[in-house]
Formats: C-alpha cells, sequence, structure tokens
C-alpha cells in the first residue's frame, strides 16, 4: 500500500523542497566557465535557446543565446534562474526504498538492488494480476526520445495498454480539435508570422506569465499596426494593453466564438470562396450560430455586446491576422468545442496556410508538442499513428519487431488510469515527470488511489509529492544531464545537450527504463547505447505518420536550429529520397502532404479542412447558490507545472512565495475580506485557506488561485474532476466556489516554509 | 574599453509585463553579482498590472554625482554614470535621495551605494546589458538607433525629462508615440503627479479610423455580483 | 572665471600653510634641523609637497557645496548633540569601520583582507618613517652604555632599550614587518584585480593598478635595502637606496592625486553616520504623493538647498512650496512610468499638446 511511509512533514525536512541559491562558483565573479553549452530552457513550451556556462561538472550560470532565432536572448525570470536546479541540496543521488523506520521515511539503496526490486514486484504483480495490472505515467517535460521509449516499453516491455502523461492536463483539447478541424496536430506558423499582420485574437492565454517571450512577437506586431484583441477573466499585463478586451465569463468561450462568428455571418466578413473552395461544413456551423445573436451572447458569455460586435468587425475584416489560444480555453470540459471555435473563426475567414495569417496553440510543457506525438499517450503510437488503426498497428509493430497481435489496444487518460486504480484494476504504477498529486484535479481522490497502489516505482531527480507515496525511487535525470530532441510551441523540432553528468547513482532516464526492461528479462528491443540511437528508431516509427521526423537528424538541427516537421526523408510525392528542409508553415496552397495527396493544403484525403459545431455547453460544477463564485486557476510567471523544480530555486520562490486568491474589491467588500487577509475558497470538494490579494484586474464574479503549490495551498483540492468527453482534459478553469474569510491562519502557516 | 557609441539603450515601460526576468538577470552581472540594480514596481498593484522596470538612466549632468559630498559618482567617457567608487563613497544616500529616476540604492552593511551601471562588464565588450538581453517584452531594448526605428515604426525615442522647473538629459532613451516625439520631444513626468494607473490602457493607434474601444476604463463596471 | 579662481586660491593658501607649518613642526621637531638627516632631504621635500597638495585637494573639495554643507553638518551634530555619546560611539567605530574595516571584509573576505593587510601596513611604515624622515624621533647610544639605546622624541628622551634586546629586533626591523603585510594585502588585491571579472571591467590603470604598484615597489626596494645590509654586505647599497627613495618619493608625489586620496576622504564617513544618525532621530519626510516617510527631514531640506546652489531647479513650478525632493524615490519611479504611459493612452494624440485632457 503506497501510503506515505511517515509524517509528511519528516519527508519534506529530509527531501525538501529546500531552496537552492547562488552560491559558490555561482556567485563567484572570477571562476570562467570551462565551456559554454547551447541548448534549451527545461521550462515551457516556448524551450528558449540559451547557453549553459559549465565548470567542474556544475552548471554555474548562463549566457545569452542570442543567435538562436525564436528567443534571440530572450528569457523569462525562470529561464534566468533555471541554472539552479542542478547541484540542489534535494537532488537524488542514490535510489530509495520506503522505509517507516528511516528518520525521513526512505533509506538509500543501491542502484541494481532498487532496479531488481522494481522489476521484481512488477513481475510478480503482472503473474498474479494480469499484465493490465501494471500502468506507466509519462511526462511531457521529457525528450522525445524518452516518450517514445516509455511508449514503447509500457506496449512492447510490459505489454499493458495503461500508458499515459501529464500532457493531459495540457495539450489535448487543443490536440483533438486541431484533428478534427485540419487532420494534423501542429501550430500551423512559425510565431515570426505574427509580425505583420492586422489583427491577433489571444484566446484564454496569460502570454505574460505562461509564455513571456510571445509578449515580444505581440508587441512587435502592435509596433508593425497590429490591433490585439485578449479574451480573458482577469485583466492580464497583454490584456492592460491591448485594443479590445473580451472579460469573458469563464468557461463561456464556445458561446463568444459562436457569436462572434455569427456577427461575422451577419455581415458576410466571410472569405467564402476560402470557405467554398478549401472546408467543409461551414453550413451546419453556420446554422448553429444562429442562436447566437449579440444580446444572447453577451447574456452569456459576460462581454459587452459592442465588444461582440467590434471583436466581429475587427476580425472579420481584417486582411491578415493571427489567432492562438492556450489552456485559458481548453481546461474545460468544453476544451475541445472552445478550440473548435477558434478554428472556424480563422476558417471562416480563409486567413490560414498563408504569411502573416495563422493559428497556433501556445504549448505549456517544455516538450509538449514532441511528448504528444510519439507514443506515450494512451491512444497514439509514434508519428501520430492512432492505436485503434490496423495499418498504424502493423507498421509500429514491424518496425518494434513484435507480431501486431501483441501490441496492446488503446489505454485510457491518465485520470481514468486512477480510477482504475481506484477500482482496483491496476494495481502498480510506474511514473516519471508527473506530479498527479498536485496536479489532477480533485486531488484528495488522487491521494487515496496512490494509497491503494499495491506498488509504485517514481524516477525524478527530485522526490517530489507523489513520489512521497512510492516504494522505491530511481534517481532520474535533469534535462541538463542529457541530450535528446523535443518539439516546441512552434513545432521546431529542437535540441536539448548535455551539459553534466549524473551526479551520484542518478542515471539518464532511458538507461533506467532499458534496465528494468533488462532485469525484467526482457530486454528486446531496449538495448540503445544512447538517445541518438533511440532517435534514429524514431525517425523510422513516425515515417509516413502525420508526425513525419524521418528527415530530422541532430546535425540537421543544429545546422538549420531547428527542423519544423513534417520533415521527410522521401519526397511523399514521388518517393524519392530528400534532404527535407522541414515545413514551417503549413496548409500553403498548392502544398502537397502524404494523406490529401495533392486534393489540397489539409490533412484529410479530400484536402479541405473540417468545420465543426462547436457547441456551447455550461460547465459542470457551475457557480450556482449554494457555490456561487467562479474559481479559476492558472500559473503565475515565477513558477512552473506542480513546482518539482521551480519551488526549490530561491529567487524564484523569493517573487511569489505562496499561492495568493485574487478577488475583485467590490466582491472583497461584500465578503469583508481585505488584501493579505486569510481567506477560504471552500469547493464541492474541499476547502483551503490562502492569503487574500484585492486587486480590479479580475471579474468580480471570479477568483483565481494560482496551482503550483501542493497539500493545503493546492486550488486542485477544489477543482472538479469533471473532462472533456473528447479529449478527457480536466474542467480545472472553472467551477463554482464559495469565498469567506478565515477565522485564522491555516495549519500550514506555522508548520511549511513557503514552497513546501 | 568603452560601451561603443552606436549601441544605446532604450526603454519602453508601456510594454512591460512585469515578469522580473529583467530583475533575476541583473544579479548575474560580474559587476554586482548576487544583486540586483534594476527596479521593477507594480505602480499600484490594487488598480492594475502595470509595472515600471527602472534602470539608471544616465543623466548628461548626474544630480546624484553633483550631490555626492565624497565625490564618488563618475561618468566614464562613455556616458554612463558608474556605481560609487568604493573608496570614496561615504554612504550617505545623498544620491538615493537625490535621483530624479529613484534609482541608486545604499547598501549600509558595506557601506556603499551601488547602482545600475548598464552592466559595464557586458557593454564595455560591445553586449547587451544582461537586463535588456532578456527582457521578454524587450521593454529593455539595446541596439542601435536604425534597429529601434526599423522595429519601432510606432514609436520613437527621447531623452529629455521634465521634472518641474528642471529638464534632465540622459543616455538611456525613451520610446513615445512618434506624433508625441515630434512635437515635443520630452516626458513631462511631474505632470503625471496626480495620475492613477488604469485599469486598462488602450493604447494608441496609429490608424486614424480605428475606433476607440469602449472597454477601456472599467471593463466590469456592469459584472453582477 | 573668477570664482573658480578664487576656490583655487583659497586652496592654494590653505595648502600653503599646511606645508608651511609641516616645515616648522620639523625645524621644531629636530631641534633646528639638528637630528635632521641630511640624505634624507629629498623624503623630506615630498612629504612638504604632500602635505600641500593633499590639503589643497581636501581644501577643493570641501568647498563643493555638497561636501561644505554635509562637512559642517557632520561636526555640528557631532558637537551639539549628545557629545560623550557621540565620542563613544566615534570610538567604537574607528575600531569596528577603520581599525578592523568590518566593512570592507562585508563586501568580501578576500577583499576585507587584502585592504586591512595593506592598510595596517601602511600604518606602521608611516608611524615610522616620518617621525625619523622629520627628525622627530632619533636614537642614540646611552653615554657609558654602549649596548643601550635612547629614543629621542622632538628631541626629547624617553626611552631605553638594549641593542640586542626583543625590543630593539622589533623596533629596528619595524620596516620589514610593515613590508610583508603590505606586499601580502598587495597580493591579494594583485589577484582580485586579474580574475575577478567586475574588478577587471571597472578598473583604471591609474587609479587601481598604479597605488598597488607603488606600495609594491616600495615593499621591496625597501627590504632589499635590509637584505643589502644584513646578509650581503651592503651589496649594492647606494643603489638600492636610490630606488626606494625614488618609488617613496614617487608615491608621496601621487597622494594628492589617485586612489591614496581616499585615506583623507574617508574620515567623513565618521561625520556621515553621526549626521544620518540624528537625521533618523528627528522629523521624517512624508512623500508628497503616497504620504509615507522616506527620509529625514533635515537630509531632504539640506539636499534642496545644495541642488540650488548647484543650479538645480526640481520645484515643482504649479505649486511653488513644492519641490520634487518631496516625492519619494519609489513614486519617482512610477510617475516615470505613469508619465511615458500617458502619452500612449492619449486619446488625442493629434492634439498640440503632449497630454491628454483624460488623464
Amino acid at each position: 500500500m503506497a501510503r506515505l511511509p511517515v509524517d509528511e512533514l519528516r519527508i519534506i525536512e529530509g527531501f525538501g523542497p529546500h531552496l537552492s541559491r547562488m552560491s559558490g562558483l555561482r556567485l563567484s565573479t572570477s571562476a570562467e566557465p570551462e565551456r559554454l553549452v547551447k541548448t534549451h530552457c527545461c521550462f515551457c513550451g516556448q524551450q528558449c535557446g540559451i547557453q549553459l556556462k559549465v565548470r567542474d561538472n556544475q552548471v554555474i550560470g548562463f549566457e545569452p543565446w542570442e543567435e538562436f532565432p525564436f528567443n534571440r536572448g530572450m528569457l523569462c525570470p525562470k529561464g534566468v534562474k533555471r541554472y539552479l536546479q542542478a547541484a540542489h541540496p534535494d537532488r537524488l543521488t542514490t535510489a530509495l526504498r520506503r522505509d517507516p523506520a528511516a528518520p525521513h521515511g526512505f533509506s538509500p539503496l543501491g542502484y541494481e538492488d532498487a532496479v531488481a526490486a522494481v522489476a521484481g514486484r512488477i513481475e510478480q504483480i503482472q503473474r498474479t494480476h494480469g499484465n493490465q495490472a501494471v500502468a506507466v505515467l509519462g511526462g511531457a517535460s521529457l525528450t522525445t526520445e524518452k516518450t517514445y521509449l516509455l511508449g514503447k516499453f509500457a506496449r512492447v516491455c510490459l505489454k499493458t495498454p495503461y500508458i499515459d502523461y501529464n500532457g493531459r492536463l495540457c495539450m489535448v483539447s487543443a490536440g483533438a480539435a486541431n484533428k478534427k478541424a485540419f487532420g494534423i496536430d501542429r501550430t500551423t506558423n512559425p510565431w515570426s508570422d505574427m509580425v505583420g499582420t492586422d489583427v491577433i485574437w489571444v484566446a484564454g492565454s496569460n502570454v505574460a506569465e505562461c509564455s513571456p517571450i510571445t509578449t515580444n512577437y505581440l508587441w512587435q506586431a502592435r509596433e508593425q499596426g497590429a490591433r490585439i484583441i485578449v479574451q480573458d477573466p482577469r485583466i492580464t499585463p497583454a490584456a492592460r494593453t491591448c485594443d479590445l478586451y473580451l472579460p469573458v465569463k469563464p468557461g463561456r468561450d464556445a458561446a463568444l466564438f459562436a457569436g462572434v462568428l455569427q456577427g461575422m455571418i451577419e455581415h458576410d466578413w466571410l472569405d467564402r470562396a476560402f470557405i467554398e473552395g478549401f472546408t467543409s461544413g461551414f453550413d451546419q456551423v453556420a446554422e448553429y450560430c444562429r442562436q447566437w445573436t449579440p444580446q444572447r451572447t453577451a447574456q452569456v458569455t459576460g462581454v459587452p455586446e459592442r465588444s461582440i460586435r467590434l471583436a466581429a468587425e475587427w476580425w472579420g475584416t481584417a486582411k491578415t491576422s493571427f489567432l492562438f489560444h492556450a489552456r485559458g480555453i481548453e481546461h474545460h470540459s468544453n476544451g475541445v468545442q472552445n478550440a473548435l471555435g477558434t478554428i472556424n473563426l480563422v476558417l471562416a475567414s480563409g486567413r490560414i496556410g498563408k504569411p502573416k495569417s495563422g493559428y497556433g496553440t501556445i504549448v505549456g510543457q517544455g516538450n509538449g508538442q514532441g511528448g504528444r506525438e510519439h507514443g506515450q499517450k494512451a491512444d497514439q503510437l509514434p508519428g501520430w499513428r492512432d492505436i485503434s488503426n490496423p495499418e498504424h498497428r502493423k507498421y509500429i509493430a514491424g518496425v518494434w519487431g513484435i507480431d501486431e497481435k501483441d501490441l496492446p489496444g488503446p489505454g485510457v487518460d491518465a485520470y481514468e488510469l486512477f480510477r482504475k486504480v481506484d477500482a482496483g484494476e491496476i494495481k502498480a504504477l510506474l511514473s516519471i515527470c508527473f506530479n498527479p498529486k498536485v496536479s489532477l484535479p480533485d486531488s484528495t481522490f488522487i491521494t487515496r488511489c496512490l494509497e491503494k497502489l499495491e506498488f509504485y516505482a517514481a524516477i525524478d531527480f527530485f522526490l517530489n509529492d507523489t513520489a512521497r507515496h512510492a516504494d522505491v525511487v530511481l534517481p532520474g535525470s535533469l534535462q541538463e544531464e542529457d541530450e535528446g530532441t523535443v518539439t516546441q510551441v512552434e513545432c521546431r523540432v529542437i535540441k536539448i545537450n548535455k551539459a553534466v553528468e549524473c551526479p551520484g547513482d542518478a542515471r539518464q532516464d532511458w538507461r533506467i527504463v532499458q534496465d528494468i526492461a533488462g532485469a525484467l528479462g526482457r530486454p528486446h528491443g531496449f538495448t540503445f547505447n544512447g538517445p541518438r540511437e533511440i532517435f534514429d528508431e524514431l525517425r523510422i516509427a513516425s515515417k509516413g505518420g502525420v508526425a513525419d521526423y524521418s528527415g530530422v537528424t541532430y546535425e540537421k538541427i543544429e545546422r538549420q536550429m531547428g527542423v519544423f516537421w513534417p520533415c521527410y526523408s522521401e519526397d511523399p510525392e514521388t518517393g524519392q529520397p530528400i534532404d527535407h528542409p522541414g515545413t514551417p508553415r503549413l496548409f500553403e496552397r498548392g502544398s502537397y502532404n502524404p494523406v490529401a495527396r495533392g486534393n489540397g493544403p489539409f490533412y484529410f484525403p479530400d484536402g479541405k479542412a473540417r468545420f465543426n459545431v462547436a457547441e456551447y455547453r455550461p460547465p459542470v460544477d457551475d457557480a450556482d447558490e449554494e457555490y456561487p463564485i467562479y474559481l479559476t486557476t492558472g500559473r503565475v510567471v515565477s513558477q512552473f507545472l506542480s513546482g518539482t523544480q521551480t519551488r526549490r530555486i530561491g529567487p524564484l520562490v523569493d517573487q511569489y512565495p505562496e499561492p495568493r486568491v485574487e478577488l475583485h474589491p467590490r466582491l472583497a467588500d461584500t465578503l469583508g475580506i481585505e488584501d493579505g487577509a486569510w481567506t477560504t475558497v471552500e469547493t464541492r470538494r474541499g476547502a483551503i485557506t490562502v492569503r487574500a490579494m484585492v486587486v480590479t484586474t479580475i471579474r468580480p464574479d471570479t477568483v483565481f488561485i494560482p496551482y503550483h503549490w501542493p497539500g493545503q495551498k493546492s486550488p486542485n483540492r477544489l477543482t472538479v474532476a469533471a473532462q472533456d468527453p473528447i479529449s478527457k482534459i480536466p474542467q480545472y478553469k472553472v467551477c463554482g466556489c464559495r469565498v469567506r474569510r478565515a477565522d485564522g491562519p491555516p495549519e500550514y502557516a506555522a508548520l511549511l516554509e513557503s514552497q513546501q | 574599453m568603452a560601451k561603443p557609441d552606436h549601441l544605446h539603450f532604450f526603454i519602453d515601460p508601456s510594454r512591460c509585463i512585469g515578469c522580473q526576468a529583467c530583475v533575476h538577470a541583473c544579479t548575474e552581472c560580474d559587476t554586482h553579482r548576487g544583486h540586483s540594480m534594476i527596479h521593477l514596481e507594480y505602480i499600484e498593484r490594487v488598480e492594475s498590472v502595470q509595472t515600471v522596470p527602472v534602470v539608471c538612466m544616465h543623466c548628461e549632468q548626474p544630480t546624484c554625482a553633483e550631490v555626492c559630498p565624497a565625490d564618488a559618482i563618475k561618468r566614464s567617457g562613455d556616458g554612463v554614470v558608474q556605481s560609487a567608487s568604493t573608496p570614496r563613497c561615504i554612504a550617505c544616500g545623498n544620491c538615493v535621495v537625490a535621483c530624479p529616476f529613484g534609482v541608486p540604492e545604499l547598501y549600509d552593511d558595506r557601506q556603499i551605494m551601488m547602482k545600475c551601471d548598464m552592466c559595464y562588464d557586458r557593454t564595455s565588450v560591445g553586449k547587451k546589458p544582461m537586463c535588456a538581453t532578456v527582457c521578454p517584452s524587450q521593454a529593455l531594448f539595446f541596439g542601435t538607433r536604425e534597429q529601434i526605428e526599423q522595429l519601432r515604426p510606432m514609436s520613437a525615442p527621447v531623452n529629455e525629462f521634465r521634472f518641474g522647473n528642471q529638464t534632465i538629459s540622459t543616455r538611456v532613451l525613451t520610446m513615445v508615440p512618434r506624433g508625441v516625439a515630434s512635437r515635443q520631444p520630452l516626458v513631462d513626468v511631474t505632470a503625471a503627479m496626480d495620475d492613477r494607473p488604469a485599469r486598462r490602457a488602450v493604447m494608441l493607434r496609429v490608424l486614424p479610423e480605428a475606433p476607440v474601444p469602449s472597454d477601456a476604463y472599467d471593463p466590469y463596471e456592469n459584472v453582477p455580483l | 572665471m573668477p570664482t573658480v579662481g578664487r576656490e583655487h586660491v583659497r586652496a592654494s593658501a590653505w595648502g600653503l600653510i599646511a606645508a608651511a607649518l609641516l616645515a616648522v613642526l620639523i625645524v621644531v621637531g629636530s631641534r633646528n634641523l639638528q637630528h635632521f638627516d641630511a640624505a634624507l632631504v629629498g623624503y623630506t621635500f615630498a612629504t612638504l609637497f604632500a602635505a600641500f597638495g593633499i590639503t589643497y585637494r581636501y581644501a577643493i573639495w570641501l568647498q563643493r557645496p555638497p561636501t561644505r554643507l554635509y562637512w559642517r553638518r557632520g561636526w555640528q551634530v557631532f558637537a551639539t548633540t549628545r557629545f560623550i555619546r557621540n565620542i563613544i560611539e566615534l570610538l567604537r567605530r574607528v575600531l569596528l569601520e577603520f581599525a578592523l574595516n568590518r566593512f570592507i571584509f562585508r563586501r568580501g573576505r578576500a577583499r576585507g583582507l587584502a585592504h586591512w593587510l595593506i592598510m595596517w601596513g601602511c600604518i606602521i611604515a608611516a608611524a615610522i618613517t616620518f617621525p625619523l624622515v622629520w627628525g622627530w624621533i632619533h636614537f642614540r647610544t646611552v653615554p657609558g652604555e654602549i649596548d643601550v639605546y635612547r629614543t629621542y622624541v622632538f628631541g626629547f628622551p624617553v626611552q631605553d632599550f638594549h641593542v640586542e634586546s626583543f625590543t630593539a629586533f622589533v623596533v629596528f626591523h619595524g620596516l620589514v614587518w610593515a613590508s610583508f603585510l603590505v606586499i601580502a594585502g598587495v597580493m591579494l588585491a594583485f589577484r582580485r584585480r586579474m580574475i575577478d571579472h567586475g574588478a577587471v571591467t571597472l578598473q583604471q590603470f591609474g587609479e587601481d593598478l598604479l597605488p598597488l604598484i607603488l606600495l609594491f615597489a616600495i615593499s621591496v626596494t625597501g627590504l632589499l635595502l635590509t637584505a643589502s645590509y644584513t646578509w650581503m654586505r651592503g651589496y649594492a647599497y647606494d643603489f638600492l637606496a636610490i630606488l626606494h627613495a625614488a618609488t617613496v618619493i614617487v608615491t608621496l608625489l601621487y597622494l594628492p592625486f589617485g586612489k591614496f586620496f581616499h585615506l583623507f576622504q574617508r574620515p567623513a564617513q565618521l561625520g556621515v553616520g553621526f549626521y544620518k544618525e540624528s537625521g533618523t532621530r528627528g522629523e521624517q519626510q512624508p512623500c508628497v504623493r503616497c504620504h509615507r516617510p522616506y527620509a529625514p527631514a533635515l537630509m531632504v531640506r539640506d539636499l534642496i538647498t545644495v541642488e540650488r546652489e548647484l543650479g538645480f531647479s526640481y520645484e515643482l513650478a504649479a505649486t511653488p512650496a513644492a519641490h520634487y525632493q518631496h516625492v519619494c524615490p519609489r513614486c519617482r519611479r512610477a510617475l516615470y512610468g505613469l508619465a511615458q504611459g500617458a502619452l500612449w493612452r492619449d486619446r488625442v494624440a493629434t492634439a498640440p499638446t503632449a497630454r491628454g485632457s483624460d488623464t
């Protein structure tokens, strides 16, 4: 039973999070770096280029990498201080086993013994309960090589269908919508296409805090004359100075898009020729939109009617445009519909597949894009192939040298996977790069599930909040301790380079996975000597898939500073070997793709994009009389995801030490809450108490809490586990809550440091 | 070694998103490692997310240097006003109270004033200062006049500031709307004395036909509770 | 520029007075040059010049409006409020900050150590050399006791000691000890100036390296002199003596101009300490914008006076009583942002004034 071995406070005392700060070589003004390693930031999907200064096998600082075209030296605070995560006092340098007798709940274990223990338990549980009793959870901060290996490991070595990843909490709504509308799941244009457009629509993205580098693209576009529309329940920094702010009520995005499209239809601000020639399904969408008059849209969305009309006019009459969206509209039980709503606006305008006109989804996690393309997603095989498609299965089984019949079918999403743990179907879990105890909604349920596991092994570099439940912890690698590729927000495949060696017993994650396969006596297919070899197999596995990486090589990445996929090794049209440069912009008129085979630019057999009726449905667990206020969650700029890394970096913690609940003074007044007061936010799942931050920059009917903290500080104790029926993304961005002034400080205030 | 003459520091506070990348990056510089010399503050967080990044403006006739009793603040030949000279500074704090932009800071324990020296370890060898290199919004920009002109057709740099009756010229340039710059190339700082940050600040459009959006001041006015 | 002229005339006068005073003291102290060593005349003239130069520069410095004001204020505060307590506090600070260099150690341990070694080496060397050069101290054997020395200060006998005593060894090798301290300190300082990127960036040869080179040269040539007469039977002694004299004289001539001038400026830190302390006890200036106190009212008043003297006019025209100095530094930064932002927000950007009516 994967219960916490000892009181959590004692685990925290031993394993952190503690803070690292500039000291020693990192503070010295006389230490010369031995070398500069060109690589990328490990946080967020922008994957900014950065050079790490290395000396004595330690990352001692950074130097901006101004030649890298995406960010040209720019970095957010996380990028600037990311180097402080290495050589950290909390770094796991040995394997650990759960030991209730040890002062901090874990005692060190030799690496070989640890691997043997993991393999032994997996073997035993599979023998007793079947292969399906073991599940694997991966993460979207891993390199693409690792995600590929992990998918292969689950299906070939463990023979279990149950693998999923934390991209489930990030990109799946966008991905599903893209698949439905375009037949390919990718941002369509490089970010540089934003500069020079007439209008940019930012739908549900706090660019300034979640993808800071994109801000410069926005402002550059504005300097060149673009008007900027921002849709958000909060006046974010981008919303403060945008040209049109749409203060949408949480969870009403699909209605807003329908209303705007209706406005465009009414005034015939449409690209009829494009709709006719390159799309299908417009009529049904138009039919659906008819009910979304400006009045009704305003009523449902909370956006003033005049602003809806103006948005329709600006969007409808622009010559060039760029629309991008992020979790703000995707983290909903209606997330796919919301994303489809934006795509309908884009398709109706015909402004896609051209320079200065495009559509994009802002990737949140480090390898949110590459991490979902090559096989750690429950329903996918490498190359964005479909695990239910017989042809795809056959091809991948061939690459992996197994019988197609032995390849498991689709698994379930990460949340459902925990429900299966709860139901007793899954008995053992191997996780890497995922901290579900903090990041999944209704996290009290997740904790309960963890406690039900018969065996839990975690691979990680720090003992994260979830790994505290583990029976065995294997010390994995930090991003700077390994090489490999990731695919960033523009779908540029880039190269992470190794800066330092793993400390102590820690191993590169791919080695650990292979060692487990070896210890299980199933080493076949898990004998790679390095990421390059894995990547070479991945290229073959992705060949002919929509996400075709076959023409990408490490050398080409370095030469071109990244390669946009699809990048073919053989011309899809002629079958001849080519030196393909990659595809920065999709859907250009006259372009050839292997799905449409010349019938059109989109990735369907007829080459046409699909309009999909993007239906508005009210959120699950919406605000009501009992829970009258909307709770929404999100990020702050100095923290990343569940904070396993960023809550250990001193300067980042100083910047925003603890979660606070943002609320409008009007709401605060009625509740008698002043700025800084301890405030309890309660939903049907639970309650947490945090300090109030009274600001006029949020809708008065909405409160916001950032989600990077665990335990009693975690708003995911409040969020609802409602999921989108298609993408299975959880509805993090809205649920009903009630708010009151707390009687006093919460228990944790006296016990825990701010980052813990 | 000196900062190359053709490279300039340009600030556009209206671009700032308050992310503090500059503050963190500043601590990486060798002339003040471990300490940030840049000020980045919310003007009034309750009202607005507006933030303002302030680096040393490197005045042509620096008030801080003039009022320094120890004669410890020097301007190098390239126009960079350096931090107080360590042997001289007597930590009186006059510069802190005198600077019209509120830049210098006193480190009482070490009895020294330190301030932004435009990352002299970097600019003096032709590199960009840390803050302007990393700034994700490029509110802080370092480059040539040609570059800024090409990148920012709506803006123009000015380097004159009015504080009451006093006009101060600086080496660091501030971006203002092009039209403003051609009519009156200065920023009247004290004219903002009674201003409060607006929740929403609709940016000036170059296109004359663009309507002024009506959501400017309180977009939540009609949100019922 | 008549005013500049007046400043210089005044400063020159002070310089001459100081040099003359020193000359008189030399004559008196050496009993009409009776105990004056003619071989050291070069040194003597260098010190006279240094006395002139330092006083001249100090006087020029004191005539800068801010320096004058704070110099005066420092003494005022020191002498008029809580005098006894001030004396004790002064002693404490002299010990901590000056004798122990606490504030420099806080800038860096090696840096503090380097400075402390150099400082004490120089103090010891100066304490030995100057009185000897000026003939204020001399030693003579006690009549009848060939191996006992008697120390004379200003011609008065002070102390006797045996020629082979430990005291004699320590006293006669005082300069050796001093040079050890200086050399160690200079090495540490040089190390920093070679490898510390920040120091390398900002240092200037004349200002930062030359003083170290001079100190090093003085110490090494001095040590060579000792080595020459102790172990090498005076080999090349004359040459070394001239070389040593040259290094010392150059340093003395350099004193008023370069980095070493901080020796004379630095004590102002003590005065400023009292000024600040008394300011903290007194009335605080509230910011006219945010109403939070940000500095002693006395300091702000003095600053306004100094700024006016310097020709700045930060008066706010609209409200003549108000001065921009009455805005706290934080609000000044906010105003910069607000003023720039207002230009962008301006709805009537085509109107002739820069700022709109909606602000």
